[in-house]
């Protein structure tokens, strides 16, 4: 199937682009950005990122781990300290609080590589040097007969120039 | 349109002309191209006093702390105030990373990166002090709660042990926020770099591209990663102090020590960002990025820590009188009068009388003027520990083993050496990775191109 490529110079233009484009049915499209632009990355799919899963997953396992580990080995060996009880929430609290922290941390970076596909070992073929410089890019892929049309539309929203990466 | 025949498409997007580079990549990517003599000069002399302070660590170890000067009554000397220095270096740059982030201040942009990498290498800095301190390094080990044959655990209410999880999992945090930060860049960096630059950069930037996928995971992971640095900044400056609060030391009494910690950390760490900042924009010609509105945002926060440091120090001493504590109160009037009445008052200038001159807009946009003014608070915040430590460990409980705690050679020159090992660091970061969040500042870039295109956007 024939994939077209369209460069923009504005956020705006490009989200319009892949609006109308959802709009039409394609789905199989994506585009890259030079930075971020929420309207950009939302107009190809409204879907809040889950990586607050993740982080949510980390620091309830963090904070779990915290108390759990704190108290188990001040249990496993008892020395009394300062007349304090062996199990004294107040001070863990402080263990709990950085572990919390510490795999919250953990798991978003690790649901920035699970839900932004990362590592990724080959560049896609539609990327250019000109996203990493100011320019936006739309990429859609359909079907031999649309081609035409869907290049008059991507120009229609302001595109620069519309390349046909592959055919 | 007639599509091109299929074969020749692959080539045509190659052979395409590529138009000319963003003037935001050329100006921040410049920074990273080649290295003038007084950039190797600076990097040799920072690895001299790195390696000075190694060797002088390695005499110290076969020798003992004994050559540190370390007897009693201070048995925590300069090494335990510089290791709290670094610390509080670090915590301006999760404030503008993350903090600020929150806050959407914009202004934060243009010197978040040179913050965090400056947290990032403060916070190494400070760890190997630990490692410094106890003179039996090789069992440091000691403190992570791991099993052994002894069946023993380590004490969880200490606040050394706090300490410990609150200082790892602050460099995890900060090394986590500096890279996720980074790859963007690195991305840029790869589509333009050549030879071992260009592998070393497609390794790190791990195939980004910029999609929309990656862009949503990277804007939510940041913005996750600020909410939980956030409290964390606050947690491990208090955890720092409480190493001390949590003593009975006279001199230590206070319930103030986490927010006056932290507000001293803050107050420090912009100190030491505008040290960084002012010769590296200069040098590498970054006015147009770097400009009078952050300086003027910076020395706002400046007076206003300095304002909060001021206060603590005066409710400290207020508490030590309205108390009726004889000890404590005669650890705050030594602490002004005593033997060590050079570095309070020093502190004392420093951190809230010389930062007063802020209220003054003039002063707050003057470069040359702020840059002695971060250097004046730099110091002032290194004595401010050493008096809280060395002044009140050396007029503990009983005068009949009082001391005077004079700093050690082997001391000065490992502290000499914090200074080389963390500008070693810098000054390479400021080579390899873009010292200006690119990405970031071109999205300011394309928000005013799109205004002025007049459309939205």
């Amino acid at each position: 199937m024939p994939v077209l490529l369209g460069i923009y110079d504005l956020p705006g233009q490009t989200a319009g682009a892949v609006t109308q484009l959802r709009g039409r049915g394609f789905t199989d499209i994506e585009t890259y950005s030079p930075a971020p632009f929420a309207e950009v990355d939302d107009a190809v799919d409204p879907k809040p990122s889950r990586v607050r899963l993740l982080t949510l997953i980390g620091g309830l396992t963090g904070v779990v781990t915290g108390y759990a580990m704190t108290v188990w080995m001040a249990n496993d060996w008892q020395i009394m300290l300062g007349g304090k009880p062996f199990s004294s929430i107040p001070p863990f609290t402080i263990i709990a609080f950085e572990l919390t922290i510490l795999f919250g941390g953990l798991l978003t970076v690790l649901g920035l590589f699970v839900y932004g596909k990362l590592p990724k070992f080959k560049l896609d073929s539609a990327y250019t040097a000109r996203f990493s410089a100011e320019e936006f890019g739309v990429v859609v892929r359909l079907a031999e007969r649309d081609v035409k049309e869907i290049d008059a539309l991507l120009r229609e929203h302001g595109a620069t120039e519309v390349i046909l990466v592959e055919s | 349109m007639t599509p091109p025949p299929a074969e020749s498409v692959a080539a045509m997007i190659r052979s395409a002309p590529m138009p000319p580079d963003s003037k935001t990549n050329r100006d921040l990517l410049a920074v990273m191209k080649g290295a003038s003599s007084g950039y190797w000069l600076l990097l040799g002399l920072a690895l001299f006093f790195m390696h000075l302070a190694g060797g002088i660590w390695v005499y110290q170890v076969y020798k003992g702390l004994g050559i540190a000067g370390y007897a009693h009554p201070v048995f925590w000397g300069v090494y335990i105030v510089t290791f709290v220095f670094w610390v509080g270096i670090a915590h301006a740059g999760t404030l503008i990373s993350a903090i600020l982030y929150l806050f959407r201040a914009k202004w934060r942009n243009a010197i978040n990166r040179g913050a965090e990498a400056m947290t990032v290498f403060a916070v190494l800095t400070a760890a190997q002090f630990l490692g410094i301190h106890v003179g039996r390094m090789w069992k440091s080990y000691f403190i992570l709660p791991y099993p052994n044959q002894r069946g023993l655990w380590v004490n969880f209410k200490s606040p050394l042990l706090w300490d410990t999880f609150a200082i790892s999992t602050y460099a995890t945090i900060s090394i986590l926020f500096l890279y996720v930060g980074l790859i963007p860049d690195l991305a840029i960096a790869r589509d333009r770099a050549t030879g071992w630059k260009k592998v070393l950069y497609t390794i790190l930037s791990m195939g980004w591209v910029g999609s929309s996928g990656q862009w949503k995971a990277h804007n939510r992971s940041v913005l996750h990663l600020s909410g939980l640095a956030t409290p964390l900044v606050l947690s491990v400056h208090s955890v720092v102090s409480w190493d001390f609060a949590v003593a009975i030391v006279p001199g230590w009494h206070t319930t103030i020590f986490a927010p006056y910690f932290v507000a001293g950390a803050i107050f420090s760490g912009f100190a030491m960002v505008l040290t960084l900042m002012i010769p590296v924009r200069r040098i590498f010609g970054l006015e147009a990025y770097i400009t009078d509105y952050h300086f003027n945002n910076m020395s706002k926060f400046i007076l206003l820590t300095s304002i909060i440091v001021g206060y603590a120090y005066a409710a400290e001493y207020f508490i030590a009188w309205y108390s009726g504590v004889e000890p404590e109160q005669t650890a705050f009037w030594l602490r002004a009068f005593g033997p060590y009445w050079i570095s309070t008052w020093v502190m004392i200038i420093c951190n809230t009388v010389l930062p007063q001159l802020l209220w003054f807009k003039k002063l707050r946009v003057n470069v040359p003027f702020l840059f002695v003014l971060s250097v004046f608070i730099n110091i002032g915040m290194w004595f401010e520990r050493y008096v809280i430590i060395v002044s009140a460990l050396s007029r503990e409980f009983n005068p009949a083993t009082w001391g005077v705690f004079i700093p050690s050679w082997p001391e000065m020159g490992i502290l000499a050496g914090s200074f080389g090992f963390f500008c070693t660091f810098f000054l390479i970061f400021l080579k390899l990775f873009p010292i200006v969040a690119i990405a970031e500042m071109k999205e300011i870039a394309i928000h005013d191109k799109a205004h002025s295109a007049g459309g939205d956007h």
